[in-house]
């Protein structure tokens, strides 16, 4: 059956509802991060949508603690 | 964003503005998991308020702005590397300004309007990536759900939020 199927991470094995568990909590884990670091999460997803999803219309913004990161 | 955050304070010094808040997605993030988006939201009380009908003038703010050499893209106005979007407050989100939370970014005081209320500003405009931020917030961020209920009655916005949780969860 679809649900008692093991998924293998390294050396964690998971039913697949247990991964989609795992995942949530890393996503609520996540919101729970400082502004600060979410907001150089968001810098580098723009990077990533700028570059690799060659979307040139996307201002990456400026990270004062990096140093220009305006392309 | 600390550096366009100290030039919003600084036009709140000089009295251009009586308050702000950070709202859109950027007041989501503060309360979510990371996720793009382009531009930061500011939401603006001006010091005096405008009657019914009248017009709302920002162009105060904007050649203050001009004059420290920040450019405009687009509808944006790019503030130390940033883009981003004035908006003028009305009723629910003066309320929300009000009531944001006062946090530091970096170092320099902001405030960051509250899930409760972001809720139902996303709420209002209701386009699929609004309903995901709420569904987001609903999930991952504390909800003072009495506060909810009670801005959703205030703004009338009861219906659509019930309409929304049968559409996304099936239960109102």
């Amino acid at each position: 059956m679809e649900g008692s199927k093991k998924i293998v991470i390294g050396n964690k094995m998971m039913t697949r509802k247990e991964l989609f568990e795992e995942h949530e909590k890393f996503r609520k884990e996540q919101a729970k991060l400082p502004f600060e670091e979410k907001v150089r999460a968001l810098i580098d997803l723009q990077k990533i949508a700028y570059n690799w999803g060659k979307k040139k219309d996307v201002i990456v913004w400026r990270s004062e603690k990096r140093g220009t990161a305006h392309i | 964003m600390r550096n366009t955050l100290q030039v919003i304070n600084e036009l709140k010094e000089k009295g251009l503005i009586k308050d702000y808040a950070i709202g859109g997605a950027i007041g989501a993030l503060r309360w979510i998991e990371p996720f793009f988006t382009r531009d930061l939201d500011i939401f603006i009380v001006l010091k005096e308020k405008s009657e019914e009908g009248e017009l709302i003038v920002l162009s105060p703010i904007y050649e203050e702005l001009k004059k420290r050499g920040y450019i405009w893209e687009g509808h944006w106005i790019i503030i130390e590397g940033i883009p981003v979007d004035i908006f003028p407050v009305d009723e629910l989100e003066e309320k929300a300004v009000e009531n944001a939370q006062e946090t530091e970014y970096e170092g320099v005081k902001t405030k960051v309007i509250t899930p409760e209320y972001l809720i139902a500003l996303f709420l209002r405009v209701n386009r699929d990536k609004d309903k995901r931020k709420i569904q987001m917030l609903s999930e991952q961020s504390e909800i003072d759900e009495e506060k909810l209920r009670e801005i959703l009655k205030e703004f009338e916005l009861t219906e659509k939020f019930d309409r929304f949780k049968k559409e996304y969860y099936g239960r109102e």
